[in-house]
């Protein structure tokens, strides 16, 4: 082993890390919200919208997610009119009273959008059987309580469905950090793009990749904690008669 | 491009060089997913018994090994395999193989998982009535655990398959030529046909997956639903929200 | 408890058998009968698939040819990308690199260079009218191949540059031509054979400057000198009997898709 890499490398791979954190936080947040919409969707009265939520599950979840990124990135791009693609491309900043947002770079925008769609269809699911494992005599007991249905399921099965729900969508998280890695093929600079380009760089392929090995493991470390803390604080409201 | 033109470009898609050499492409795709879940479910099989079985030092060793392969992701596993081993064990490892072994390794670790789950959920009282009959604790697990285990989480190896046909496009990355390297190429050499090209990809994936699915879902589903126990009575005004068991 | 004793027995058996197999790269070629090249496989003229038979074809793959007939083996061709060339190499999964592989010190550290046989510069193409002079690249987004010589000399010299690298030429050319980069860079010829089989050609151009002067050579695995010597020995012969010369004007040539004139020759003087 030819020693540790240099401050330059290592701060490429920080980058890339953040890149990678970043990402992940953007699909976990639109992939719930959008995982809840398809749960609804799913369970919906109407015949039309369930058969669409279950083609829509069908195509997502059984093909690969890098063909997926691919088409977005090359595919999609070519259907999108040019004014459009200019526009995507370019970058711009809104200044809000603390900081500035920038535009992202079209590559993250097209990761973002190829994994919340795949993601959403597993986050979907956990949703669904969340829902399902809430027992039939909670919609009675609601309705005794005079609460429409909307209501219903705001104030009494949601709450219910999401706890349920929490430690498998806690794998999924995982998986949506674990799954980031693939945008390496549409050139956006996250964690495994930036130790494959060190290692081409540097030819140092144990530390490179081991370096990245070691944080992505961390993150999935971290989010398992977080689940056994929750686990830990609900169990305790439990106790306590604050669920 | 003239339908004459693109139909050798299909067959090159679907079948790679073979027999002018190697073969490739969404023939290449199925051979390495069903080597991959075999092997998989083979090391799933090992790893679930010995999670059940172990306790102390071994048991936490055996769950940081297991917990590790899925922490990691499937991509820097192929990498790991790819340019690593071959370096460590100074022999030559043909791509194909090293790809196979990543996805092996990580569908066993999940596999390893059900396993152990499957056991736990029939444990409790299979094991005290088998060993009270006199079996060992091995004979109990041989017999009477992992049979009814392995029934209890078939709908779990058949994921795993569908995940392993998906995950062999990773192989892309690392230069073997299954169908979506192939697809690469050709959209590379025609340039102006990505669309098409990717949506193809798509459908012929989707296709495998689902086919798989549904014959597997209809081999194994008559025998899950006469384990199952009765479903509750369905509540009439409720009744579009779908019963645990449909 | 299974599984640990049979990897342990396992990994033992392999340490043990392969401490005793490390024999001379050019015998294992020779007994095995095969020799592996490791070509591109998206890259005209360099290594591309011919539609007609699926097989991949170029200048590479002859100069590849031409060692392997030397030796008296078979060619077994490794499709390979920028980025994956020196893995395979270094993992032993090919015995030589036929990628327009340019020779840099940093990589004479890891691999071992042939007698250069082609020579080229760091060039770049935009849409028609963009990119005039190389000033302007600290203000664009470049595409650029992972692992190649030119994104390296982009980030040196215009660090204002936003680069994205992506795994092969076609796919920056994809970007191009969407509008995710403003411009992409390679060398020279491969440009040249790029856009001439380019469907949308006329909306492009090469920009007259190029940034620097690179030669390609083969790529052979540290310490095999005596491979090292064939394949030298093999490219000065081609030059020596004109076939080098063939070999260009096929994919060179003025009747080829990219004519470029050849203004190196096997053998020539470096300029540094």
């Amino acid at each position: 082993m030819n020693g540790w890499l240099e401050p330059k490398y290592v701060g490429w791979l920080a980058h890339g890390f953040e890149m990678t954190l970043l990402l992940s936080a953007c699909v976990i947040v639109s992939a719930t919200l959008l995982g809840v919409a398809l749960a609804m969707a799913r369970n919906a009265r109407n015949g039309f919208v369930t058969r669409i939520a279950a083609l829509y599950v069908l195509v997502f979840r059984n093909s690969p997610l890098l063909v997926q990124l691919l088409f977005w990135y090359f595919g999609a791009a070519t259907l999108l009119p040019q004014s459009w693609m200019e526009w995507l491309n370019t970058p711009h900043t809104l200044s809000l009273s603390t900081f500035t947002l920038a535009w992202p770079p079209f590559e993250f925008v097209a990761g973002w959008i190829g994994l919340t769609c795949y993601a959403t269809t597993f986050v979907g699911e956990e949703f669904r059987a969340g829902m399902r494992g809430v027992k039939d005599g909670q919609y009675l007991a609601a309705a005794a309580l005079g609460l429409a249905p909307f209501g219903t399921f705001r104030y009494v099965i949601l709450p219910q469905a999401i706890r349920i729900a929490t430690p498998p969508l806690a794998g999924q998280y995982m998986n949506i950090v674990k799954n980031s890695s693939l945008t390496m093929a549409i050139g956006l600079a996250e964690l495994s793009y930036t130790s494959r380009q060190v290692d081409t760089e540097t030819f140092k392929t144990f530390q490179a990749f081991g370096a990245a090995t070691v944080l992505y493991i961390a993150t999935i470390a971290a989010i398992e904690v977080g689940l056994i803390l929750w686990k830990r604080r609900s169990a305790h409201a439990w106790q306590r008669g604050n669920a | 491009m003239s339908a004459i033109d693109w139909l050798p470009t299909l067959r090159y898609l679907l079948l790679g060089t073979f027999p002018n050499g190697p073969l490739g492409g969404a023939a290449l795709t199925l051979v390495m997913s069903i080597v991959s879940t075999l092997l998989s479910a083979l090391i799933g099989l090992a790893g679930g018994v010995a999670l059940s079985m172990t306790r102390g030092a071994a048991h936490l060793v055996l769950t940081a090994v297991v917990g590790f392969f899925r922490a990691i992701p499937v991509l820097m596993l192929i990498f790991w395999t790819f340019f690593l081993m071959p370096m460590l064990l100074h022999i030559d490892v043909p791509g194909l193989a090293t790809v196979v072994c990543a996805l092996a390794l990580i569908g066993g670790a999940y596999l390893s998982h059900s396993v152990q789950a499957g056991i736990a959920a029939v444990r409790a009282g299979q094991e005290q009535a088998a060993l009270s009959l006199g079996l060992t604790r091995w004979q109990a697990l041989r017999y009477v655990l992992l049979p009814q285990a392995v029934r209890i989480m078939t709908p779990s190896f058949v994921n795993q398959w569908v995940s392993l046909i998906k995950d062999t496009s990773l192989a892309y990355i690392v230069g073997v030529p299954e169908f979506t390297f192939l697809a690469n190429q050709v959209n590379n050499r025609l340039m102006v046909y990505p669309v098409q090209i990717f949506l193809f990809v798509g459908l012929v994936y989707l296709l495998l997956c689902s086919v798989l699915q549904f014959f597997a879902t209809r081999l194994l589903g008559g025998a899950q639903r006469r384990n199952k126990p009765d479903a509750q009575p369905h509540i009439t005004r409720f009744s579009h929200v779908q019963s645990a068991d449909s | 408890m299974k599984i640990r004793f049979a990897g342990a027995v396992i990994m033992g058996l392999m340490l043990a058998v392969s401490s005793a197999a490390h024999a001379d790269r050019l015998d294992d070629i020779k007994k095995a009968g095969v020799l592996r090249v490791a070509t591109f496989d998206s890259n005209p003229p360099f290594g591309f698939v011919d539609p007609k038979n699926n097989q991949i074809v170029g200048l590479d793959v002859d100069y590849a040819r031409a060692v392997a007939d030397k030796l008296g083996v078979k060619l077994e061709i490794q499709p390979t990308n920028p980025a994956n060339r020196i893995a395979f190499l270094k993992s032993g999964k090919v015995d030589l690199v036929f990628a327009n592989f340019t020779i840099t010190d940093e990589r004479k550290k890891e691999v071992d260079f042939s007698t250069p046989y082609f020579a080229s510069g760091t060039q770049f193409i935009a849409k028609k009218g963009v990119l005039k002079t190389p000033q302007q690249l600290n203000s664009l987004r470049v595409g650029a191949d992972k692992g190649t010589t030119n994104e390296q000399q982009v980030r040196a010299q215009f660090p204002g540059a936003t680069i994205v690298a992506y795994d092969d030429t076609p796919f920056a050319f994809a970007a191009l031509r969407t509008g995710n980069v403003q411009a992409i860079t390679q060398d020279g010829p491969k440009l040249v054979a790029l856009l001439a089989n380019v469907p949308d050609k006329a909306n492009y151009e090469i920009s007259p400057f190029t940034i620097s002067n690179d030669y390609e050579g083969v790529g052979v695995p540290k310490g095999e000198t005596r491979l090292l010597n064939v394949v030298d020995d093999t490219l000065k012969g081609l030059e020596a009997n004109g076939t080098a010369g063939k070999i260009y004007d096929q994919w060179f040539g003025p009747s080829s898709r990219a004519p470029l004139p050849r203004l190196f020759k096997i053998g020539d003087p470096q300029k540094s």
